[in-house]
């Protein structure tokens, strides 16, 4: 990046208005967020975030890789719900493949565990994170350790704590290993104790509520022109979610609410997200009762690669999979658009396919990114240190933002 | 031949996502309007796609949502309806009109297809770089766009960095071949020189 200040030639420096850098390294703004701040005294006058400081050029190199190697690269774009991106990406293939209904009942169940665990995952770094902005340094402990056991659970059956690239295109990538359903019921016991400790440190505390409540707040139509979407949009009292409007991996089949608060504020958002998390839970264990044996990727050798134990004896096995392998999937051509509902909003994939083995364009809509522009509309008229709570209640990842 | 080696999205597979309109640059704002009349009230996504064999070579992609703009419990959003317009950008006139002032989010959505595709938006307010750095020269996500970049983007490497992969053969990243075959042609230019004294 340049040395100078990107946005300092759209702000106006006139009367008793001051420019301020705040980031990209500042410890607040969750990664690697520019903000330049036209400020009169402590309130902020204009807020233009400058992005672009983790751009890695993942679309690009999508564009490179097989279709099932594209898949690692974008698990790494939203890194704290990787889970999240793999499944959209992975259903969006799958509608372009036509495989959509023949996707293993067992499968289906196990994606839905998956991604669940990850969104909870997903909003302990953000209660963590959040609370350590506002001051509440041990919320982090508490939240942090919730999400290693669920990072646990997420190793033991992928193989990696961060970026296990479990969900394949057609399936999984492996069953689930012995043990894991007692696994899931010790993470099932553990949680409620956890979010009613959760609860009685922020939720009622009035120091938390005076920093959150009525700070950041966003109407209904405001949220809407900013195209929020997901737990900041359900904040704003229209409970628009993904999972229950355009239902993917059977979530038609599970008993769940959409919390949504009406105040629109910092304050309301955070509850939204502890509602969330007691929902998500409370999927994971229905998916976990509904769960039988069976199998777990797609029977086509022309998508998934035999299973290893057919390959040791059957000729036609080995050579599907080095072609699997060497040469990549083929995707017929066309155009979709697949959205699932990501711990932060609607995650989408516009996919491309001209029928090779590489896909011709992956074009992410990160809610991140829409989440964030919003604070152009949303921080002037607040102090710098409410801007702090707005940033932290967005739940921004730059992972995400900048690709 | 179907042509959806040039352009895949001739093609439409039986996939339900949303409805799906194509239409020309001149049409734009008035059709975007009145789908927001329609009840289209939310931007999804705003992106690119480079189809480098076609005429006209880009297309811009709007995703739209219908949606209420005011609060609604989950019965009333009921199944929303998607919409996609697809726009068609010749390479001679990289221009669109701006729909920031329909929808305030096209605002960083324009600027990322202009960063990264070069198309211009006419009447954005504020048409920067986005994502690459402001001084940054190139398209990146054009399909004729190096995917490592262009070599003289690329800071040199520290000595020791060219010795070690001349040694091993391989090109010291952000030098051109001809640069390596003079090197090489040098170093055993030495090495004969040195060779009587051995």
């Amino acid at each position: 990046m340049p040395l100078e200040p990107q946005g300092s030639q759209v702000l106006a420096q006139d009367g008793n208005a001051m420019v301020l850098s705040m980031g990209p390294q500042h410890p607040s703004t969750h990664g690697v967020l520019q903000i330049m701040l036209e400020i009169e005294g402590e309130s902020v006058v204009k807020a233009e975030p400058e992005i672009g400081y983790l751009h890695t050029g993942i679309e690009k190199s999508a564009e490179n890789l097989f279709w099932t190697q594209a898949q690692t690269v974008i698990e790494r774009m939203d890194y704290l719900a990787p889970e999240s991106n793999s499944l959209c990406y992975a259903l969006a293939v799958e509608k372009l493949l036509g495989i959509t209904d023949r996707i293993p009942e067992r499968a289906q169940q196990i994606r839905v565990i998956v991604a669940e665990l990850t969104r909870i995952a997903s909003h302990c770094v953000w209660l963590g994170t959040h609370g350590i902005d506002l001051g509440a340094l041990s919320i982090f402990f508490y939240c942090f350790d919730l999400r290693e056991n669920i990072l646990d659970v997420q190793e033991a059956a992928g193989g990696a704590r961060m970026h296990p690239n479990y969900v394949r295109i057609g399936g999984l990538q492996a069953d689930l290993p012995d043990g894991h359903v007692e696994r899931l019921d010790a993470l099932l016991k553990k949680f409620p104790t956890r979010m009613r400790e959760l609860r009685a440190i922020l939720q009622k505390n009035p120091i938390w509520q005076d920093r959150t409540i009525d700070v950041g707040t966003v109407t209904p139509e405001q949220a809407v022109a900013w195209g929020l979407t997901g737990p900041a949009l359900r904040a704003s009292g229209i409970a628009y979610d993904v999972r229950k409007a355009f239902p993917y991996s059977g979530y038609e089949n599970y008993k769940f609410d959409v919390p949504t608060r009406t105040e629109g504020d910092a304050y309301a958002r955070f509850v939204v997200r502890l509602d969330e998390m007691e929902q998500s839970m409370r999927i994971v264990q229905q998916a976990r009762d509904a769960m039988k044996a069976g199998p777990i990727m797609i029977d086509d050798a022309k998508i998934a690669p035999p299973p290893k134990e057919a390959i040791a004896l059957s000729m036609e096995a080995l050579i599907h999979h080095f072609k699997v392998v060497s040469e990549g999937i083929r995707v017929p051509p066309g155009d979709v658009y697949q959205a699932i509902e990501s711990p932060r909003g609607e995650l989408g994939y516009y996919v491309v396919s001209d029928g090779n083995n590489k896909p011709f364009r992956v074009r992410t809509r990160p809610p991140s990114l829409y989440n964030l522009q919003a604070l152009k509309g949303i921080a002037p008229g607040n102090l710098i240190a409410d801007l702090v709570v707005m940033i932290g209640s967005l739940d921004p990842v730059f992972g995400e933002v900048d690709r | 031949m179907d042509g959806s080696a040039i352009d895949p999205t001739v093609l439409r597979p039986p996939i339900e996502d949303a409805a799906i309109e194509r239409i020309a640059p001149a049409e734009l704002r008035t059709r975007l309007q009145a789908l927001r009349e329609d009840g289209y009230m939310m931007l999804l996504d705003l992106g690119a796609v480079d189809y480098p064999q076609r005429v006209p070579r880009f297309d811009v992609v709007y995703h739209l949502l219908k949606m209420p703009v005011a609060a609604a419990t989950p019965d009333q959003i009921g199944t929303p309806q998607r919409y996609r317009l697809l726009c068609g950008v010749p390479i001679e006139n990289l221009s669109l009109p701006t729909i920031t002032d329909l929808w305030r989010n096209a605002d960083w959505a324009e600027r990322e297809v202009f960063d990264l595709f070069g198309i211009t938006f006419e009447g954005h307010p504020d048409l920067r770089r986005i994502q690459m750095p402001t001084h940054w020269e190139g398209h990146p996500l054009r399909k004729d766009y190096p995917l490592r970049g262009p070599a003289k983007e690329r800071s040199p490497r520290p000595p020791f960095a060219n010795k070690s992969n001349l040694v091993a053969g391989t090109p010291p990243s952000g030098r051109t071949a001809e640069a390596l075959q003079q090197q090489v042609a040098l170093r055993q230019a030495q090495d004969r020189k040195e060779e009587p004294k051995a």
